[in-house]
């Protein structure tokens, strides 16, 4: 059903364009013998085709049209002014000022229905590519999603593949994800920031995949030459994720390359200091630490947690970033959920 | 003064598509109205206000074109365009015979 919005000051014009309008079928007449109130309807509705008349007291047709196009949303419907045979100046002022078309008086049946069937074909036209623009934007937002759920499944299992070959689980690579994301919160970096943080994290370690069996998996110390070997998973995480198109990936790069960063310069590989260290290397560095301590391993007893806290404050501006260490604290209690959601023996192995 | 109105019922009816329903609403309308009609016109005139009296010349112009009433419409247009300039001092003819066409126009209607 299509509403015709109808404005003449002579009832005589608007119940014979009444009569018109229901003579076209599926039309739902609107009828105003005032402009004023006529826009005033319009603030809060939407019609489908207007009728308006030029020369009505208060508000000609013209102020009108003007007055209604810049109404939000009404730019593009369509419009139909009444004027008299001798009034071709008005007509052209009414073209540029958003009439899509006339109608002479005395009105003819035939010239309206044409006209107003033209336009109400145009509104229709309008409404489906609405409608079929709303329908593609809905699909490429599903499927934007579909894919970025995608990447992060993917993103998960590359970092599991390169933990797979170390101790460390599954569950280490959420806890630690969402510490850092705890962090990222405590800092008041944005919500979309904070996603971000908690997609990279992950990848931290995902440059281990580089790293030999027998220095990889190692159960005593390392030498000094192994170290060596073992410092550059940064490095190979980095060149393995750097020049990705994906801005996860990158972030991910970022995060590799610096997670062994200290604050006071004395980390790996770069040795840079401060806020030198990406502020993702920074956050990973508190989340990862903490989480290797409270975890058990084959070649050692898990920390408690005062022992862990108490490792995470003494490393306050030498290893890590003082800010970091204060983030990840005020967000203790959520801490603690998270260690109690991703139980080592829980997680499923893949 | 514009020659005697004839009503041409067929033109008029041609113009709505054939449909005598909205033909017998708009003759309906037009007696119901043209009371209104003159006195808006003349009290436009009486209150010297020219841009009213323009708006009431150019809905008799309408009113009248209604009817195919092509010469009643053309005295109207004539008495719009020179209040639309404020030409108003030497319409009272004007709007006096612009009175008496409607009426005219009326009576014609009510008979046919």
């Amino acid at each position: 059903m299509h509403n015709v919005l109808i404005i003449d000051d002579s009832d005589i014009n608007l119940t014979l364009i009444k009569a018109l309008v229901l003579k076209l079928g599926d039309c739902s007449p609107i009828l105003f013998d005032k402009p004023i109130s006529a826009l005033e309807w319009c603030r809060s509705n939407v019609p489908d085709l207007v009728i308006v008349d030029y020369m009505m007291p208060d508000m000609d047709g013209l102020k009108f049209i003007a007055a209604f196009r810049a109404l939000h949303g009404r730019n593009e419907i369509p419009v139909l002014m009444i004027t008299a045979n001798d009034q071709k100046d008005i007509r052209y002022d009414a073209l540029l000022g958003g009439a899509n078309d006339f109608l002479t008086k005395p009105i003819d049946r035939i010239e309206f229905s044409a006209r107003a069937r033209n336009m109400l074909s145009l509104r229709t036209g309008q409404k489906f590519l609405a409608d079929r623009a709303e329908h593609l934007s809905a699909l490429v937002e599903e499927r934007t999603a579909e894919i970025r759920e995608r990447e992060k499944e993917l993103i998960f299992r590359i970092s599991r593949a390169a933990e797979f070959r170390d101790p460390e689980t599954g569950a280490h690579i959420q806890r630690m994800a969402h510490y850092s994301q705890i962090i990222a919160q405590g800092l008041d970096l944005s919500p979309t920031m904070q996603k971000l943080v908690l997609e990279a994290a992950p990848m931290h370690d995902v440059g281990k995949i580089g790293i030999p069996d027998y220095i990889l998996l190692k159960p005593g110390k390392l030498t000094p030459e192994e170290f060596e070997v073992m410092k550059n998973h940064s490095k190979i995480g980095h060149e393995l994720l750097k020049d990705s198109r994906s801005e996860i990936m990158q972030a991910g790069a970022e995060v590799a390359i610096s997670h062994h960063e200290k604050f006071d310069g004395s980390g790996y590989p770069l040795g840079l200091k401060g806020n030198q260290i990406p502020l993702l290397g920074r956050i990973v560095a508190v989340a990862d630490v903490f989480d290797a301590l409270t975890s058990e391993r084959p070649y050692k007893r898990a920390w408690s947690l005062d022992d862990a806290c108490k490792f995470l404050e003494d490393g306050r501006g030498k290893h890590f970033d003082p800010l970091c260490i204060e983030a990840f604290l005020a967000g203790w209690e959520q801490v603690l959920e998270i260690r109690q959601r991703f139980r080592d023996e829980e997680v499923p192995q893949i | 003064m514009a020659k005697a109105f004839v009503l041409d019922r067929d033109s008029i009816l041609e113009r709505l598509g054939g449909d005598e329903e909205i033909y017998s609403m708009m003759v309906d309308m037009y007696l119901q109205d043209v009371d209104n009609n003159c006195t808006a016109i003349a009290s436009a005139f009486a209150s010297g206000d020219s841009m009213t009296l323009q708006r009431e010349a150019h809905t008799i112009k309408g009113l009248l074109a209604t009817f195919s009433d092509e010469a009643g419409a053309a005295d109207a247009m004539l008495v719009e365009k020179q209040a639309k300039n404020g030409e108003i001092d030497g319409l009272a003819d004007g709007v006096a015979g612009l009175q008496q066409r409607l009426r005219e126009v009326a009576a014609v209607l009510s008979a046919g």
